[in-house]
């Protein structure tokens, strides 16, 4: 009996330890067994990861919703708290983000001890929190990636790029890639007009009639001119330009957009208010009431509205060349491809009262 | 014969403190981003005095001049006097030349009402008045704080740093709930500038300041009474608490009422006072009106620095930080020996 005793346990304990120490490291063997990349991001920093990302912490509107459009938002472990409290649209392409943990809060840092929790292998942030960026990657144990568009397209089409290769799911991103410039060459063609006037845009961005972009692609690509586009944004990096009013009165743009990605009761400027303006009354665009709502970018754009906001503007900008397209069946398009469902766009355009922007 | 010298001297430096506003206003109507030649700033002038109704004026430098310009200039007086005046009875009253204008609480006060009013109120209450509002309550906090303590104008100083320190947390709290949305519109105003004012702004702040300014200057001897020991001041036969109330409420008044509409703009207050004295010495007689005249014009010239060559909206704070800490770095080194 004993001897029995002495021979399990002789073969016994060589197996318990051989197995207890495969337990604890086939994260890492599984994460080691993983192909290395480097990525250049936004921050033109060189960062290396292990691909496909498992396990990602996404503190960045715009990639969440890359993420969602490649078939990989359960991947995502955490988020800031944008999306679960103040993005009206993610929670129509993503629903499950409200029962997700939030671990920043925009312009503050994050917990950096519910991140470590989490055992993250990649944490997407936005470079516009460079404080936030500096301190993840000096802190955790794993890449920390800053990316953002910033109102260009190339950069988005880069970023879908970047996403598809750190998720595995090259082809999907190509596919969307694709779409995208299959959907932004239709327009081109459409407005291949020799001679077509180029309306000259001012663009009252983020909740102020003074603050425009610097990059706005899509107004080119609508066959507008971006006025903001000439003179220099208020730092190195920022998309941002702060004008003088008396800047805009000199410029007298033919017309003005007004950021409008928001429920109206959110709006902190209205068409409206710029119409009744006394002090704008004087402007070619307040007279001829060619004042609009616009779908914009904040510091994260969304992929699927990129495409249905140069369809929009060219529409606004250029009437008659576009005069045989439906911007609700563009828009459910774009949406269906990127998000995977009907009736998306709709409930957008619900959320933010925009079906109103859509008539003549 | 040297005091009647020094009397002269005073009254033309009194002179040109009220006089130089008034140059600087027609001046700074012609500076901007918008090209408007001077004959069209005249005559823009003239029509709005209804000299004469038929000159040939361009609608679009017309707005300007009336809309854009003209708010924003008298506003920039406004604060500049308003900032000055607060400052130079405050530092008389506590007999300490450190006292700006938001000792008592109205800048952090202020800012917790405008960042109330934009985060959590969607702006259906107006920041405006919620600046206002909230500026007055700081200071009626310290106030009724303060009240009763022995060494009263000490525990007002330090009741104003506690209740400005409370105001500031909540402004913080304030600021880390809201959205980014929101938090855009709250710094721009936390920054101060007089690029947003509109007339409907000046009309209901441009009476306030005035009233309060016009009280202040008309009381310049019982604040040189009130600035002497309070034993002293009763001998003289001044009412030491009531008048002490309300010159601290004249000056929050004015200093609540322009925060309201600029947001904060600092230095203003702790340099002009002292520029003044170096000037026309300690009384507040003099020291008064003419901070009310230099203020004016430094403020205004700081705004007309931005408005002639910034590109951008320009935070006016900033050109008044720049240009006050190396004036008043200065004026410390000249007045060493004095203060030695």
């Amino acid at each position: 009996m004993v001897k029995t005793k002495k021979l399990f346990f002789s073969v016994c304990w060589p197996f318990l330890l051989i197995s207890s120490f495969l337990s604890i490291n086939i994260h890492a063997f599984s994460a080691l067994s993983r192909e290395k990349i480097t990525i250049k991001d936004s921050l033109n920093r060189q960062v290396e990861v292990r691909v496909p990302a498992q396990r990602i912490i996404c503190l960045q509107p715009e990639l969440l919703r890359i993420l969602v459009a490649l078939g990989e938002g359960e991947r995502v472990l955490a988020v800031d708290r944008f999306p679960v409290r103040y993005d009206h649209l993610a929670k129509i392409i993503f629903p499950e983000v409200s029962k997700l943990p939030v671990v920043s809060v925009t312009g503050e840092d994050a917990n950096l001890e519910k991140i470590m929790e989490l055992n993250p292998d990649l944490v997407l942030v936005s470079p516009s929190e460079l404080n936030l960026t500096q301190n993840l990657s000096r802190k955790l144990n794993c890449p920390v990636i800053s990316l953002s568009s910033s109102g260009r397209i190339d950069r988005l089409l880069e970023e879908i790029e970047i996403l598809a290769r750190l998720t595995g799911k090259e082809q999907r991103g190509e596919e969307l890639k694709n779409f995208l410039v299959a959907g932004l060459e239709s327009l081109k063609q459409k407005l291949n007009r020799p001679g077509l006037k180029k309306p000259r845009v001012y663009l009252s961005f983020w909740g102020s009639l003074l603050r425009s972009p610097v990059n706005y692609q899509p107004v080119e690509l609508a066959g507008g001119l971006n006025l903001t586009s000439q003179i220099k944004p208020i730092h190195q990096g920022s998309d941002t330009a702060v004008l003088k009013l008396e800047t805009l009165l000199s410029w007298n743009p033919d017309l003005i957009l007004v950021h409008g990605l928001y429920p109206p009761e959110e709006r902190k400027i209205t068409v409206q208010q710029l119409l009744t303006d006394p002090g704008l009354q004087y402007l070619k665009a307040v007279q001829e009431k060619k004042v609009f709502y616009t779908f914009g970018f904040w510091y994260w754009w969304d992929p699927a509205l990129v495409l249905v906001e140069c369809y929009y503007l060219a529409w606004l900008f250029h009437p008659e060349e576009m005069s045989g397209v439906d911007l609700m069946v563009e828009g459910e398009k774009s949406f269906k491809k990127f998000y995977g469902q009907e009736g998306l766009f709709k409930a957008l355009c619900d959320r933010i009262k925009a079906h109103e922007w859509f008539k003549k | 014969m040297n005091g009647l010298k020094n009397n002269k001297r005073q009254k033309y430096i009194l002179l040109a403190a009220w006089v130089l506003p008034s140059i600087l206003l027609f001046l700074s109507l012609g500076v901007g981003t918008y090209k408007i030649s001077w004959a069209e700033v005249f005559n823009t002038i003239r029509s709005a005095l209804r000299a004469n109704q038929n000159l040939n004026l361009s609608p679009a430098a017309a707005n300007i001049i009336i809309n854009v310009r003209l708010p924003r200039i008298l506003l920039a007086l406004l604060a500049g006097s308003a900032f000055a005046v607060s400052g130079s009875v405050l530092q008389s009253l506590f007999r300490n030349p450190l006292v700006n204008e938001y000792v008592l609480g109205v800048s952090f006060g202020a800012g917790f009402g405008a960042a109330a009013s934009l985060v959590l109120f969607s702006r259906q209450f107006p920041p405006q008045v919620a600046a206002f509002l909230f500026g007055l309550l700081a200071v009626f906090l310290v106030m009724t704080i303060s009240e009763g303590a022995r060494n009263s104008m000490m525990a007002v100083l330090l009741t104003g740093i506690v209740v400005s320190a409370f105001f500031q947390s909540l402004l913080s709290g304030v600021e880390f709930m809201a959205s980014p949305y929101a938090l855009q519109a709250l710094f721009f105003w936390l920054l101060g500038s007089f690029s947003q004012v509109t007339w409907p702004d000046l009309l209901w702040t441009g009476p306030m300041v005035l009233l309060g300014l016009f009280l202040l200057i008309r009381m310049k001897w019982r604040i040189n009474v009130l600035s002497l020991s309070d034993d002293e001041a009763r001998a003289l036969g001044v009412n030491v608490k009531k008048e002490r109330f309300l010159v601290i409420a004249l000056t929050t008044l004015i200093t609540s009422a322009v925060v309201s509409v600029s947001g904060i703009i600092g230095w203003v207050g702790l340099i002009v006072p002292h520029a003044v004295r170096g000037l026309v010495g300690a009384d507040n007689r003099l020291v008064i009106p003419v901070s009310a005249g230099l203020g004016a014009s430094l403020m205004l010239l700081a705004d007309d620095l931005i408005r002639a060559f910034s590109p951008y909206e320009f935070p006016v704070g900033i050109i008044t930080n720049l240009v006050g800490i190396p004036f008043f770095l200065y004026l410390i080194k000249r007045s060493k020996k004095s203060w030695g």
